[in-house]
């Protein structure tokens, strides 16, 4: 499969994964945001050489990836872009704090490499929590949450709108590389004196099908504010679960105090 | 809901003066009129369908929809009693599953969540794709997505039905079936296709279009079997008709 082919793939399958009968999708949006939210606003706060403290966090992640059956490894790669970047952000610390904080045998372990590790961790499950939310939660549920807690419309309505345009631009831009590449056999990628016109293609059709869209959505009723698919009422189940986690996330925090 | 008219006098548009598309369009069609929109490409079909739900509102002339200008203001009412069928079904569709497709109109409306589960069931049931109710649109075929976003404005119980080219990608049996939908529909439509024996089924009524005008309306059996008028603006006989009348 081609690369676009597999990009569309994937987001294709990230809606099926998020419309699946399982307990954790069927969880209310709402508190599955704010979890999303506190739990990265409790990973981040962990100072920065508290490192199993932090560890400990990974607790949520885990159950996440257990109770919704979404696969480890299929996330992983999927996210081969976006984890190495994640974890890049505090490269420099070992440089920069060169005090000994401890040894294991020969080796002396900085408060840089600490810092590193830490925040290189802080990265990975602030990821790994946003993408759990989004394997477990449709755009639409999302969007209804987010309006729940009183985000602009406006805002809402791009998110989702934007995910929904992704894959009109992806779509066009697979067409138009496989038109290109059935008239060009023998060509690797494609040939510098094409790219602009392919570009200014893409956009054009791009704009073309996202402006087709609005106006069938406008057709039918659209006037600025998107009525979700299903708005069920947060239960009691719910409220246990989102409560039951800030407990875990309370704790978590204090014993990595210690 | 009660019979809608549309009238249109002397409406021309074009996005460049030098370029007109249409040309001093004036009709009247009646709330029970089942009109067919023929001639052939690029005469201005699928663009007069646009300026009837006012999704080009810069034209000159006017036009009415139950006696509403096609204007801004107007625009909300008439699209709630307008169901506009897109040539190209994966303009139209944009939501993952076909239910929440065809739900989205009746949620917008602000209908009940039972009211909208009912209106969804007949629509699926009328263009007979009940069972892929739960698919994911991206999986289906073009014949499945075109009987999708039939079902979509269906849904909608609109008074006017206006189709671009709706029996494309259509297999032998579902466009029998849209036949059937068509005929059942008691309301104004207006269809445009080039498929004539779709028309010549489903329409009493046709105006042909030439270079942006209406060069001829009247009754549909008279101009479809007319192969000379239909010869001179580059269409052909429909194909029941090529045998009989050779």
């Amino acid at each position: 499969m081609d690369k676009l082919g597999g990009a569309l793939y994937e987001i294709h399958h990230m809606d099926e994964m998020a419309e699946r009968d399982q307990w954790l999708n069927r969880i209310h949006p709402l508190p599955k945001l704010l979890l999303a939210f506190a739990y990265i606003a409790v990973t981040v706060s962990f100072p920065k050489y508290h490192l199993p403290g932090l560890l400990c966090m990974g607790i949520y992640p885990i159950a996440l990836f257990i109770l919704g059956e979404i696969p480890f490894r299929d996330s992983l790669r999927r996210l081969r872009i976006v984890l190495p970047l994640a974890c890049c952000v505090g490269l420099f610390h070992p440089f920069l704090e060169r005090q000994p904080m401890s040894a294991i045998g020969n080796i002396t372990i900085t408060a840089g490499m600490v810092s590193m590790l830490t925040l290189m961790v802080k990265g990975f499950y602030s990821v790994l929590a946003s993408y759990l939310l989004v394997a477990s939660t449709s755009i639409e549920k999302i969007c209804y949450a987010m309006r729940l807690v009183h985000i602009p419309s406006v805002l809402v309505t791009q998110v989702l709108l934007t995910y929904r345009y992704a894959s009109l631009l992806l779509a066009e831009a697979n067409r138009m590389m496989q038109a290109y590449s059935l008239r060009a056999p023998n060509q690797k990628g494609v040939h510098i004196k094409v790219w602009g016109s392919l570009a200014g293609q893409l956009l054009l059709r791009s704009m073309d099908r996202a402006s087709e869209v609005y106006e069938s959505m406008a057709l039918r009723g659209y006037h600025g504010e998107f009525c979700y698919a299903a708005k069920p009422a947060c239960k009691g189940r719910d409220w246990l679960y989102f409560g039951g986690w800030c407990v875990a996330f309370f704790f978590l925090r204090s014993i990595g105090e210690w | 809901m009660s019979h809608i008219d549309i009238e249109l006098s002397h409406v021309s548009f074009s996005y460049a003066p030098s370029a007109p598309i249409l040309r001093d369009i004036t009709f009247t069609a009646y709330g029970h009129d089942s009109i067919g929109l023929i001639g052939a490409n690029g005469v201005g079909k699928s663009t007069l369908l646009k300026l009837l739900v006012g999704l080009n509102l810069s034209y000159t002339g006017s036009i009415r929809i139950g006696g509403l200008p096609v204007a801004k203001e107007n625009l909300p009412k008439i699209r709630e009693k307008t169901g506009y069928v897109f040539q190209d079904s994966d303009s139209q569709l944009f939501m993952p599953r076909v239910y929440d497709e065809v739900a989205f109109a009746p949620r917008n409306y602000g209908l009940p969540e039972e009211e909208v589960e009912k209106r969804v069931g007949k629509a699926l049931e009328l263009t007979q794709i009940g069972h892929l109710k739960e698919k994911q649109i991206y999986k289906m075929s073009g014949g499945e997505k075109k009987l999708a976003s039939i079902a979509a404005i269906l849904a909608m119980e609109p008074g006017i039905i206006l189709m671009d080219e709706p029996s494309i990608a259509l297999d032998p049996k579902n466009r029998r079936n849209l036949i059937h939908i068509l005929n059942s529909f008691g309301h104004l439509k207006i269809i445009a296709s080039h498929d004539l024996d779709l028309v010549l089924d489903t329409c009493s009524r046709v105006m042909l279009m030439h270079g942006g005008r209406i060069v001829r309306d009247g009754n549909a059996r008279e101009i479809l079997t007319d192969r000379e008028l239909l010869e001179s603006h580059g269409l052909e006989l429909p194909l029941c008709m090529q045998g009989l009348l050779a």
